[in-house]
């Protein structure tokens, strides 16, 4: 596929004659580049991991930040070019903050999740004579967790704008493992505590290293709210392995 | 960044917010600005106008009236002026107020109908579908503080329904089976309700037609803007007729032999 | 200095963009119902323009409006009030609940500061916990949720009307005994009829005919009496378990 570059690999916005955007294609392979990220939605709430690839020993570990909050429950997980994601929760935030002030109730996840997708479809567009507000796809996949009045939600987005409600999704270079291992190990009765476990477990089957609370992230969304665990959880959760 | 989804281009409806959190009126504008805007000069009082109009319901449709007359202040100035008009096949419009003003409504309406005509769509423009535009019209000029200085009548049938509805240069709009504008609405719509109201679907062309005089008579005599030739337009499910201008039999002889009001001479 | 000439600067008459129209809007919440009425003239001066002109307007199914001030404003509110309904369906797929029309209502009012839509609100209907909510405004967008409120031309004749018979304001209770928090829809219905029976006698804008919305939460018990009023007619049109009435009376036309 790569080796076979056409002139319609250029242009962001253009279809090859086989009805593809080579661009949002390439886009969706830098994903698969990303750390392992997965997600568990059960009864009690969603959890969320990441990994965080530690590539030095001179590395803070606890400055990459893989997981952040949309609103107070709304929170996001990503993998890919996470620069990019900056931009996608930052307009998350706002549409969710923006719904709160107009309508005094919390945005559904649904909605919020719609929002960013909207966003992720605006490269190579303009707006009258204005530049471009972006000049390529989005090179991130999010998994977005949420509590609303239709109870605890998953939802996964890539660069192509689609979004998917998931049970349990795992994103990035690990996937497909991870996926399978969630696919085995998903039930519908889940705690939030076996999430936690699960989530982490599949992460331990996927990582490189050996997974301590350095160099993975933990986070849940539950009735209380959105939650990143703090290194002495996070420890704990991964001691009762 | 932008986050508004409203302001960010080409394929989007500018009309529609899917979000619903912009105060769309307050979008940054765009488009080419008119740099003499500040030196345009907006309607602040009507110049020639017309008095009242008046219409009511009857057994098969509409029936309206208004006189000729254009005052020019207190001067009678023009004393053929038509003030009933017709739109499409089931509707006739009636103004009082500024005559300028009306005769650009009747623009607007005749490129209305002219562009429901081309599109050929099987729609028709039904009088309540005219009441609505007219409305919006009127009250989109009142919100820009330039308003259209006229009070409309709209009458007409369509699909065996009467329509009879009012609104005015401050987009006020309502509906009722007699309706007058001007002087009209307080000098003629009591009789006319008296007339009309609980017969609305009892009353011939005849009878419609006599109470109709009866008031433009009562409305020369009292109303010192008014003048004693009139239109009517009846409007029925057959269509619009409106009749060349009618001259009332109206005399002043009986004012002779008034005495006691004001300075007198004798 | 020549005398004729005026030494005050000229004075331009100018365009009026707004008028009143008279009318009166009422509405008071029950522990699972909530009431929201308006008559139906409308007037300017000492015109009586029409004597059907609605100003209480069904929402939704847990949401009636009720409108009263500049006519014009008042139509062209609900008209957007609507819209962003209908946006917010296809957006959020679901009906707006009460609360957010609530603040919806504010935003759109305030939106207008420095042109206000010459209106004031009353908003009745059914909140998610299934309670009967009032929430009213000024028209530039303060709101406050209550028990009950009047507005408009009659303000003044109903609301103390209001404050003694359902805050029971200047009584007080039989020793032993506490008055109620919520009244029960057989007694605020007659109450709601009298303010406007007595409305329509002391002032000239009130009268010639009155609408009652009613809208009930799921399950409410008001229902059975409701049904063997006179004259009441179901406006429901969703399945989802609050229901809305209306009752229409004739009010006197002098």
């Amino acid at each position: 596929m790569f080796l076979t570059r056409s002139e319609y690999d250029r242009g962001v916005n253009t279809f090859s004659p086989e009805g593809r955007l080579f661009q949002v294609e390439y886009a969706i392979e830098a994903i698969k580049l990303g750390s392992t990220t997965v997600g568990i939605r059960t009864p009690e709430g969603v959890v969320l991991a990441v990994e965080k690839r530690v590539q030095s020993p001179l590395l803070e570990s606890n400055s990459i930040e893989k997981i952040m909050e949309i609103d107070t429950h709304l929170g996001c997980a990503m993998s890919g070019l996470t620069a990019d994601a900056r931009t996608m929760i930052d307009h998350a935030r706002v549409t969710a903050q923006n719904h709160a002030f107009t309508y005094d109730e919390r945005i559904k996840v649904e909605s919020v999740t719609q929002a960013v997708c909207d966003l992720a479809l605006r490269f190579g567009e303009s707006v009258h004579d204005e530049e471009a507000m972006m000049s390529r796809p989005f090179g991130v996949a999010l998994l977005i967790a949420g509590i609303d009045e239709l109870g605890p939600q998953l939802y996964h987005t890539d660069p192509s704008g689609t979004f998917v409600r998931y049970d349990a999704k795992a994103i990035g270079s690990g996937s497909e493992a991870a996926q399978s291992e969630l696919q085995d190990k998903w039930h519908r009765q889940m705690t939030l505590r076996e999430a936690q476990l699960l989530t982490l477990n599949v992460l331990k089957q996927v990582m490189e290293e050996k997974l301590d609370q350095h160099n993975v992230q933990l986070a849940q969304v539950t009735p209380k709210g959105f939650e990143i665990l703090n290194e002495a959880s996070l420890k704990e959760v991964i001691e009762a392995m | 960044m932008d986050h508004f989804p409203t302001n960010w281009g080409r394929p989007r409806n500018d009309a529609f917010d899917a979000y619903g959190t912009y105060p769309i009126h307050q979008r940054p504008q765009n488009g080419p600005k008119d740099a003499f805007v500040d030196g345009v000069q907006r309607t602040q009082q009507p110049i020639v106008t017309g008095t009242s109009v008046l219409a009511i319901k009857f057994k098969d449709g509409i029936m309206m009236a208004a006189d000729t007359l254009a005052s020019y202040g207190s001067l009678a100035r023009f004393k053929d002026v038509q003030r009933l008009f017709p739109v499409g096949d089931n509707t006739v419009i009636g103004a009082g107020g500024d005559m300028s003003d009306f005769q650009y409504i009747q623009t607007l309406l005749d490129g209305l109908t002219i562009d429901e005509f081309t599109a050929q769509d099987g729609h028709t423009l039904g009088p309540a579908e005219i009441h609505e535009y007219l409305a919006q019209v009127m009250y989109a000029r009142r919100s820009k503080m330039n308003p259209l200085w006229n009070a409309l009548l709209v009458g007409g049938v369509k699909d065996g329904k009467k329509f009879l509805a009012f609104v005015d240069l401050l987009g006020t709009t309502y509906s009722a089976s007699t309706l007058a504008t001007g002087y009209g609405a307080h000098i003629a719509q009591p009789l006319l309700r008296k007339a009309v109201e609980g017969y609305e679907n009892v009353l011939t062309e005849e009878q419609a037609l006599k109470i109709i005089e009866t008031n433009m008579k009562v409305l020369f005599y009292r109303d010192a803007r008014s003048l004693n030739k009139y239109q009517v337009a009846i409007i029925t499910e057959q269509g619009v007729r409106i009749s060349e201008s009618k001259t009332l039999d109206t005399h002043w002889s009986f004012a002779e032999g008034i005495r006691g009001y004001g300075a007198q001479t004798q | 200095m020549p005398a004729m000439v005026s030494t005050s600067q000229p004075v331009q008459q100018s365009f009026n963009p707004y008028t009143e129209n008279g009318g009166t809007i009422l509405a008071i919440a029950g522990a699972d119902f909530s009431v929201i009425a308006g008559d139906t003239r409308q007037s300017e001066g000492y015109s009586i323009q029409t004597r059907y002109a609605p100003k209480v307007f069904r929402l939704t199914d847990k949401a009636v409006l009720a409108v009263n001030g500049f006519a014009a404003d008042g139509n062209m509110f609900v008209k957007k009030v609507r819209q962003r309904l209908e946006w917010y369906r296809h957006a959020h797929a679901k009906d707006m609940p009460i609360r957010a029309i609530a603040r919806l209502i504010q935003t759109m009012l305030y939106a207008r500061r420095f042109f206000p839509f010459y209106v004031y609100n009353i908003l009745g209907g059914i909140e998610e916990d299934g309670t009967g909510a009032v929430y009213s405004f000024d028209p530039v967008g303060s709101y406050e949720r209550e028990a009950c409120r009047a507005a408009g031309a009659a303000q003044s004749l109903v609301q103390p009307f209001l404050d003694n018979q359902i805050y029971f304001k200047n009584q007080t209770p039989a020793p032993g005994t506490a008055f109620p928090k919520h009244l029960p829809l057989s007694t605020v219905l007659p109450l709601v009829i009298d303010s406007f029976t007595s409305a329509t006698e002391r002032h000239i804008e009130v009268g010639d005919g009155l609408e009652i919305y009613i809208v009930l939460s799921k399950g409410s018990t008001a229902l059975q009496g409701l049904q063997t009023v006179r004259g009441v007619q179901e406006l429901t049109a969703t399945n989802d378990g609050e229901r809305v009435f209306v009752i229409r009376r004739e009010l006197k036309k002098d």
